[in-house]
């Protein structure tokens, strides 16, 4: 048993939260649910399983499958036994996986074979031809430490089975592999797009990982009596971390739903009596515009949930309540106010303040020097619950010589200690040698009555860096790039008023396949547009 | 000599070696001759084996051999692999290998059968009650999860050949040979390489983590402070289970592209004959190592006026011994930091100021003088604790978070007591704690203490080093309350099964509770405890 404020285990969790009550629910999905009890056994004979198959301490162990039951006993069993999960995307194309399953190392895949239109057997096949599933000790040239590629049902399906024999030796065996995971070993490894480049595998380690989500849970108001909606995919961090980890450490339910669909997501949250809603935003607001929403009973949610989803007597103007503010390094939110409360006024718009166990310093973005209350520049952190590295880098590439990570986010930090998100440092702007930060001229500009939307970028300008700003207006408001200029002047520092102005449908945004703002098509677009020298 | 991108893994240096010089050799052990392409290829084809085996990346394999080109060739498959080597002192007993094998949670332990008197069999079967090498089974012990695979390198009676190198042979053949390289062309600087246990303040020995860039950086900045070059042989009889022998001996001369010259001979003449033969310029190592040497009949005879470097005096020729000892800038290394940590690349006699310095910190590291009541830097004179930071420190102890071991800002905490002058240079003072250091050897008095108790039955012991011209210092005990009749010799003796020879107490003393020197504290008198050994 963990001592009150130690660090904390897997293995030691999952046998707390049996022995204090197993019947209670842990994962409540539409048609099916687990108990705290049934994670317990399950999770115990895939770890003594996974051990007597040859998986080691340490070893890499992909999953990729969609949401539900079984994803959930197959990653807890992986991490209890020992070794360290790699939760795949069931999004990842072949070529993606290829390089995930390399970049891992992983040396067992467990997969659904399909899920929705796609078959990962033929996506395994066609980046790795020759692999087996079902077999053990295959020897891939494509994927060198890849060894065994197994089906979850069938490894769930055992674990699960009824009448599985457990004699006291294999009892024994149970409690000494438990005993043998400790806070310092590694958990998990968890891709996250980097801003360019490669995805990066972060590394976080049982103490790390439960220690971050430990310190989340005052200030998202997740209790042992809550019921949480959760509809994220568990193999990123907000479903993993904030979703799945956060109930178990929590001791509450979990409810999710594979595809969520408005009419259906309202019964649920109705007849699971669900707390907390921690959908996505726009999710949110669709169930609140959907018909069936006024005749739902909700009542017990409470807030701190998402705003949209509450009866309109508890919900809150933007800012108002704490952002929930954090990243896959640190292993989901280090900085919010509780999110039932509203913040003292002059932090509004703020993300609180960090977590216990977290620090945050800002520094200057060119010198790395500490910078002092109320100043921008990049946010850093350090501290316990931390990622331990990245995998393919030395610590000193990925930590400051003093400990801390250089986050890439750009913030401020007031002087009774709230911090101020501004944008990320990748998006930072030089503009006349001066620095300027697009999100927060986006920021003042959506503030000017009739803009619905802006998007700030750095244009060249005949070598020459100048800013440029492409404005949505809301539908019968007619404003000139010089009225837009006076508007922003009124607001913002003069460095940091855009020169270049082109007003834009909302339909004619420039968009990438993967549906983010095309920062190059719009950098042409402001190139051609209007220039108002200030 | 290799090229700096190239020294990132161990795997990436050796193959710089067969590049450049595939027949210069890399290790000499007595009769033994290890070229780099001999090192390269019996590694390959063990590794080979380990990978039959499912021996993966980061997997952790241990190594009990001696010294010697076995040593070497088993180290180099498990790292070339991404697998992390655990070398285990040949000293161990049975109970110090089954702690080992569960703290260090290790998937495979290769073995000699013996050494030296030491049967690592039959330690191993006293260990673990429910090993059964007599099966051709992967093993599945109750009481070491992890562990899978015993290799008994030359098998032994009873022990099945799968559990033998044969069986690895066997597990070998089923892999292309070509897949090796393929399977460790993703080992990074960042992957683990190995873990050097060092006894630690508590109990349980602490399993220092070095990844390959870390220590292979640290080794390249050493060999440029003591001038090891490709042209160059060194000898050196530091044990390549721990930090000297593995950082400062075998990597060092690996990325340096040189040649280790070693022995594990038992009679002192036959080492001599290797450094005869062999002709070392550098001679590097604890000084007390080769006392053995010079104290052998046939020393005087000898010529070793080839030795142009290197801080094994005793051996060096008249001319470059010191004088005065002190006046040289001593070395300072720890398993913590990869071996040095303290030196100077300027050997010549210093002036009286300079008497019993240490030297600066080597240029990858940062050191401080802490006041570790307040945290801060003392002042220049003051004896404080001494702080390392660099990023080829070790990773950490196996099996502790970060923080339990660093600062928050990355400082390891030595335990060591120094002081600093106003140039910088550094005095070593002695331990913080108590450990007590015997030939080179760490020893902790709470491993010690405990074993005392139980086997001789007193009610309890105190366990601390005392000052010898030899070994610098040896262990010794007080016993209380046990009068049990037994001499020191036989007392020893039923020590030595459970405790290292080098952990075994020199000097015992008998007293009755009332008889110790306590402090006001409530604590035994140490320096007072240490004097009564004089008396007696």
């Amino acid at each position: 048993m963990p001592e009150p404020g130690g660090r904390l285990t897997i293995p030691t969790l999952l046998r707390q939260r049996a022995a204090e009550d197993a019947d209670a629910r842990f994962l409540v999905t539409d048609d099916d649910h687990l108990t705290y009890g049934q994670l317990d056994a399950q999770t115990r004979r895939v770890a003594s399983t996974l051990l007597r198959s040859g998986v080691g301490k340490g070893a890499r162990v992909g999953l990729l499958m969609p949401n539900g039951i079984d994803w959930a006993v197959l990653a807890l069993g992986v991490m209890r036994a020992g070794a360290v999960l790699v939760p795949l995307s069931t999004f990842l194309r072949p070529p993606e996986l290829h390089a995930q399953l390399v970049a891992a190392g992983i040396e067992d895949l467990v997969l659904a074979p399909t899920f929705r239109d796609r078959d990962y057997v033929a996506d395994l096949c066609e980046v790795v031809p020759g692999v087996a599933v079902g077999a053990s000790d295959q020897h891939l040239v494509e994927v060198p430490r890849l060894r065994s590629v197994s089906l979850g049902a069938d490894l769930a399906g055992a674990a699960r089975a009824d009448g599985a024999t457990t004699d006291d030796r294999d009892g024994a065996r149970a409690d000494a592999l438990d005993a043998a995971v400790r806070p310092a070993d590694d958990m998990v490894v968890i891709f996250t797009s980097g801003s360019r480049g490669a995805p990066k595998g972060v590394i976080h380690t049982h103490g790390g990982a439960l220690g971050a989500v430990a310190a989340s849970l005052g200030p998202r108001c997740l209790g042992r009596d809550d019921r949480m909606y959760i509809p994220m995919p568990f193999f990123w961090m907000g479903g993993f971390g904030g979703g799945l980890l956060s109930v178990l450490v929590a001791g509450a339910t979990l409810i999710t739903e594979a595809e969520p669909e408005p009419t259906r997501t309202l019964a649920l949250l109705e007849r699971e009596r669900v707390t907390l809603f921690r959908g996505w935003p726009d999710q949110a607001a669709a169930l609140a515009a959907h018909p069936a929403f006024a005749s739902a009973d909700l009542g017990a949610l409470k807030a701190g949930s998402l705003d949209a989803a509450l009866p309109p007597g508890l919900r809150r103007a933007t800012g108002v309540r704490s952002n929930l503010f954090g990243m896959t390094e640190s292993f989901g939110p280090y900085c919010a106010d509780p999110l039932d409360t509203d913040l003292p006024e002059g932090k509004w718009g703020s993300c609180g303040r960090p977590f216990a166990g977290t620090e945050v310093r800002i520094v200057d973005v060119d010198s790395g020097a500490p910078l002092p209350a109320g100043e921008t520049g990049e946010i850093q952190l350090r501290g316990p619950n931390l990622m331990r590295g990245i995998g393919g880098r030395r610590r000193a590439e990925v930590f400051t010589a003093d400990g801390f990570y250089p986050t890439g986010d750009l913030g401020r930090l007031d002087a009774d200690g709230y911090l101020f998100f501004v944008g990320r440092r990748d998006d930072m702007v030089k503009v006349k040698g001066t620095t300027v930060y697009p999100s927060e001229v986006e920021a003042a500009l959506v503030t000017v009555p009739g803009v619905q939307r802006a998007l700030v970028v750095d244009v060249d300008a005949g070598g020459r860096t100048e800013l440029g700003a492409a404005v949505v207006l809301a539908g019968g408001v007619a404003l000139t790039a010089a009225d837009l200029a006076r508007e922003t002047r009124a607001r913002l520092s003069a460095f940091k008023v855009p020169s270049r102005w082109v007003v834009v449908d909302a339909a004619d945004v420039p968009m990438t396949a993967t549906g983010k703002v095309d920062k190059a098509a719009l950098q042409a677009l402001l190139g051609a547009g209007s220039n108002v020298d200030s | 000599m290799t090229d700096a991108h190239a020294v990132t893994t161990v795997g990436a240096a050796l193959a710089a070696c067969v590049a450049t010089r595939p027949d210069h050799d890399y290790v000499v052990c007595d009769d033994e001759r290890l070229t780099y392409a001999e090192a390269d290829r019996a590694s390959r084809e063990l590794a080979r084996g380990l990978v039959g085996i499912g021996v993966g990346r980061g997997a952790h394999v241990g190594l009990c051999f001696p010294t010697g080109s076995d040593f070497v060739v088993a180290w180099l498959a498990v790292v070339r692999i991404g697998a992390v080597a655990v070398p285990i002192s040949t000293f161990s007993t049975a109970d110090e290998v089954a702690t080992l094998v569960r703290n260090a949670d290790l998937r495979a332990l290769l073995t000699v059968p013996a050494y030296r008197g030491n049967d690592y069999v039959a330690a191993l079967g006293r260990a673990f009650p429910a090993l059964d090498l007599a099966v051709p089974e992967p093993c599945a012990l109750v009481d070491a999860p992890y562990l899978r695979r015993v290799v008994v390198m030359g098998g032994a009676p009873g022990v099945h050949a799968f559990h033998t190198d044969a069986g690895l042979r066997a597990a070998a053949a089923t892999v292309d040979p070509g897949f090796v390289d393929l399977v460790g062309a993703d080992v990074g600087p960042d992957d683990r390489m190995v873990i050097v246990h060092t006894s630690g303040s508590t109990s349980a020995p602490k399993g220092v983590v070095h990844t390959h860039g870390g220590l292979l950086e640290h080794l390249v900045v050493l060999n440029e402070l003591r001038g090891l070059t490709a042209d160059l042989k060194m000898f050196s009889n530091s044990p390549l289970f721990w930090i000297g022998g593995m950082g400062y001996n075998l990597v060092g001369t690996l990325v340096a592209g040189a040649t280790l010259v070693c022995s594990r001979a038992e009679d002192p003449a036959r080492t001599l004959d290797l450094v005869e033969r062999e002709r070392p310029e550098m001679v590097n190592g604890f000084a007390q190592s080769v006392a053995v040497l010079v104290s052998d009949p046939s020393f005087e005879a000898r010529d070793f006026s080839f030795i142009r470097t290197g801080n094994l005096y005793p051996i060096m020729p008249p001319a470059l011994r010191p004088p005065d000892p002190e006046l040289r800038h001593n070395m300072l290394g720890m398993t913590e930091t990869g071996s040095v940590a303290l030196m100077e690349s300027d050997e010549s006699d210093q002036p009286e100021r300079y008497r019993g310095s240490f030297g600066h910190p080597v240029p990858d590291l940062e050191a401080r003088v802490v006041d570790p009541e307040t945290g801060e830097d003392g002042a220049p004179g003051e004896p404080g604790e001494l702080w390392f930071r660099g990023p080829n420190l070790m990773e950490g102890y196996y099996g502790r978070e970060r923080h339990e071991v660093f600062t928050a800002d990355g400082w390891f905490r030595t335990g060591d007591v120094c002081t600093i002058d106003d140039e910088g240079f550094l005095y070593f003072k002695g331990r913080r704690g108590d450990m007590i250091k015997t030939a080179g050897a760490n020893v902790s008095p709470r491993e010690v203490e405990p074993v005392l108790c139980e086997v001789i039955g007193c009610e309890s012991a105190i366990v601390l080093g005392l000052p010898d011209a030899e070994r610098g210092q040896v262990v010794a005990a007080v016993l209380i309350e046990s009068f049990d009749g037994m001499d020191d010799d036989a007392l020893r003796a039923a020590l030595r099964d459970r405790l290292s020879a080098f952990k075994v107490p020199r000097r015992f003393l008998r007293l009755s509770r009332t008889a110790i020197p306590m402090l006001s504290s409530g604590k035994p008198d140490m320096p007072a405890l240490a004097a009564m050994f004089d008396d007696a």
